[in-house]
């Protein structure tokens, strides 16, 4: 059952990454492209980001009920294992996961809010920075989470 | 709860977890190893998770804030400290857990 959840939290965790790094990249501002030709980068831009919103506040919440389900597991296999190893660094990593995943969910009636489509141009920033700051919280999430779940074969 | 106060409730969340994470303001605890939640701290039960309660802390307080805040108070929010806020705290918790890297 552990497993199960596990490949769907790191299922919904690539729905995520995909969704939030459209919209993260999305509201770079930057130029057009001087040729008419859109490259990769474009095209990957040129996605309309206010769609991903919702979805977005969705998956963010189930993976992180997902994370919390998985977290009882990690905490009495997992860390004392770290712990005995004397592995820090691995310990914290995952602490700034943690918080960063509950201070992410608390900015999420923030994050829709602002980005419902009645809103204007005046909240553009908002938009922009918080979308950043979730997209930071949820590549750093998904990298640790990774790491952290292949640990026993990266360590020597 | 109105369009304002919802960013009210991200800034307060923010704020109120990490102040409830620094100063074991946990609103619960849990006990995997046992499969219990308790108000109060109980040594013998094995290891013990926070998390949960200091989401819950924050969860609750930031809620009631942007409650408590008047409407008009609310609607004159610059939108800016909806993301300043936060991103200050995320600051402050990387410096703060800096410890793990440092021997």
């Amino acid at each position: 059952m552990i497993v199960v959840l596990l490949i769907l939290h790191g299922l919904l965790a690539v729905a995520l990454l995909g969704a939030i790094t459209h919209q993260a990249l999305s509201v770079v501002t930057i130029s057009p492209a001087a040729q008419s030709r859109w490259n990769f980068v474009d095209r990957f831009r040129g996605v309309d980001a206010t769609a991903y919103a919702t979805p977005i506040v969705v998956l963010f919440a189930i993976t992180v009920v997902g994370g919390a389900l998985l977290y009882p597991q990690y905490r009495i296999d997992v860390r004392p294992a770290l712990e005995d190893t004397q592995n820090q660094v691995a310990n914290g990593v995952f602490e700034i996961k943690e918080h960063l995943a509950a201070i992410g969910l608390g900015l999420l009636p923030a994050y829709w809010l602002y980005w419902r489509k009645r809103n204007g141009p005046e909240t553009a920033a908002p938009r922009r920075y918080l979308t950043w700051l979730l997209a930071f919280f949820v590549w750093w999430s998904f990298i640790v989470g990774h790491v952290l779940n292949d640990i026993r074969g990266l360590l020597p | 709860m109105n369009d304002s106060r919802l960013a009210i409730f991200s800034i307060a969340f923010g704020l109120i977890y990490i102040a409830a994470f620094y100063y074991d303001l946990a609103l619960f605890r849990y006990y995997p190893e046992v499969g219990q939640f308790h108000f109060l701290r109980n040594d013998g039960l094995g290891v013990v998770i926070l998390w949960y309660g200091w989401i819950a802390t924050a969860a609750l307080a930031s809620a009631a804030i942007a409650f408590a805040v008047p409407k008009s108070v609310a609607e004159r929010l610059w939108p800016g400290w909806a993301w300043i806020i936060p991103a200050a705290v995320v600051v402050g918790m990387l410096i703060y857990e800096r410890r793990w890297f440092v021997s």
